[in-house]
């Protein structure tokens, strides 16, 4: 089993690393590459299916907060939902992308058996993967408030109790949220979005 | 609440594994007897399920210790300097860090009448005297002045000089410069020596070591980046601790100078720091004033006034007051 690593980090702590991260500490990345490489690498895996550009994303993930430290605010969240979150965007991206090359190469047939398909029998897989692109495309349009608490639940491993200690919120609001959140994307597999305004968009 | 409005309420929480053991004990009981929650539970963690996918061929190979090398060199790499110009190289790379967020807001006012631009060129301008001090060579073409110029004088018609030609180039072309100059600075023996910073200059009317003039580098570029900063609704942390203390160290020393021998003697201390017995050495302390180290900085930098900086004082209230008054006076930037 691969360690969750993920120690519950206290806002303080989060400005802290930040400020270092601003500063050009390269030990501050190094702590939060630690900490939460194994949540983002989780959370890339999860989406793309395929671990060598789950590393991908998540080195661009990391690469981001590195090049960029003002992209995270710290009055707006912890740093482990916003690693969360961004690793979750640029993996529907990068499967996104995939799935626009792949159309392109359709008449190309060599290039759809070059890509392994392990697990159940292929058909079962394609769809399913696709019906999960849906989902998580959907999850990652979801408004941020319902987002933290998902990502927290699902990804993170907490309970609600937890997620709304950690965002501090009434628990009573994290469990509305998680359910909110949920019903949407049982909505889009049963109503899904025209594949036509999803290729214009 | 019924149970069941309660259970109801805890489904999205169960299909996503989020409720705790006895939280989760509550679940199937009510499923049992419940058609209704039975199918909306079944709907709900059918969609966690296809979330999930299907079965992940393998996880990402687990990467060697220590940070990939590719991902640290998306920034410059940390310069080597001693002790007095870490603060300053820190400083420096802050900025750079913001820098990205000006992007399409360069014109966005910031301080006195300067843009994000103009504090950037305000900036090649006010590091270019100790450059020049050093052996590099300016990069915008010399201002002509009288021989007999203030130092104030001169320094603000140079400022005035560099955003003018500055604001005939692109702002990257003047972040490329100043981040330039910087790094010329930092790359000087000076900076990396603390024996040859050791000899003292006269810059912006005070005669102080180069490593003092170092700091006092890191305090001006950071002051700006944190008016940057305000201009742009971002939070500019301060410097890291160990800068922050040297920062105030100095600043404490130049705030001696300038109150002088006669001054009622004003036992000062930073919350979480050192004290100092400011003025007259001859007399009994009059009076204790304890500031915090940031806002101690931005009264000495003239971004907070003696009136508003948040103090804990006790004993006479004219000595303290002119403790703050000649902080602020200061006027170093």
């Amino acid at each position: 089993m691969e360690s969750t690593g993920d120690t519950s980090v206290p806002p303080a702590a989060d400005a802290e690393v930040h400020r270092r991260l601003i500063y050009g500490d390269e030990s501050a990345l190094a702590e939060v590459y630690t900490a939460y490489g194994p949540l983002v690498r989780r959370i890339a895996v999860r989406v793309t299916h395929a671990p060598a550009a789950a590393e991908d994303v998540a080195q661009e993930v990391f690469a981001q907060l590195w090049s960029r430290p003002y992209a995270y605010d710290t009055r707006r969240g912890s740093l482990r939902t916003w690693l969360s979150m961004l690793a979750h965007r640029r993996a529907v991206d990068w499967v996104r992308s995939e799935a626009r090359h792949r159309k392109h190469a359709h008449a190309d047939d060599s290039a759809l058996h070059t890509v392994p398909e392990p697990g159940p029998g292929p058909d079962e897989t394609v769809v399913d993967r696709e019906r999960s692109l849906l989902l998580h495309t959907a999850l990652a349009e979801l408004p941020q408030p319902q987002r933290e608490v998902v990502h927290l639940a699902y990804f993170a491993g907490r309970t609600y109790r937890q997620a709304a200690v950690e965002l501090g919120i009434p628990e009573g609001t994290a469990k509305t949220r998680l359910r909110t959140a949920l019903r949407t994307l049982a909505e889009t597999l049963a109503d899904p979005p025209d594949p036509a305004l999803e290729r214009g968009a | 609440m019924t149970e069941h409005d309660d259970v109801r309420d805890l489904l999205a929480a169960w299909a996503f594994g989020a409720l705790d053991p006895a939280d989760a004990e509550r679940v199937p009981p009510h499923l049992a007897g419940c058609e209704s929650c039975a199918a909306e539970a079944e709907r709900l963690r059918e969609t966690v399920r296809l979330l999930d996918g299907p079965p992940i061929g393998g996880l990402p190979a687990r990467p060697a210790a220590g940070l990939p090398p590719a991902l640290l060199s998306r920034r410059p790499a940390a310069p080597r300097t001693a002790a007095h110009a870490a603060p300053y190289a820190a400083a420096v790379r802050g900025l750079r860090a913001l820098l990205p967020e000006a992007e399409g807001r360069w014109a966005t006012p910031v301080v006195h009448d300067w843009d994000v631009h103009a504090t950037v060129a305000h900036l090649l301008a006010a590091d270019e005297a100790l450059a020049g001090r050093l052996g590099i060579a300016a990069r915008v073409p010399a201002s002509v002045l009288p021989q007999d110029t203030r130092w104030e004088d001169a320094w603000n018609r140079r400022t005035a000089d560099v955003i003018a030609h500055e604001h005939g180039r692109t702002p990257e072309e003047t972040v490329a410069d100043w981040a330039a100059q910087a790094d010329a600075l930092l790359a000087t023996p000076e900076a990396r020596d603390g024996e040859l910073a050791a000899r003292a200059e006269m810059l912006m009317g005070i005669r102080l070591p180069i490593a003092d003039h170092f700091v006092v580098r890191a305090f001006e570029t950071w002051i700006h980046t944190d008016d940057i900063g305000r201009a742009l609704g971002l939070v500019v942390p301060p410097p890291p601790e160990e800068h922050l203390e040297r920062l105030v160290r100095l600043a404490v020393r130049v705030l001696g100078l300038a109150l002088g021998p006669d001054a009622a003697p004003v036992l000062f201390s930073v919350s979480g720091g050192e004290q100092w017995v400011l003025g007259s050495a001859d007399e009994p302390v009059q009076a204790e004033l304890a500031l915090d180290p940031v806002d101690f900085c931005l009264l000495v930098g003239g971004r907070c006034t003696p009136e508003e900086v948040p103090r804990g004082a006790t004993g006479d209230a004219a000595a303290v007051r002119n403790v703050l008054e000649t902080a602020a006076s200061l006027a170093w930037l």
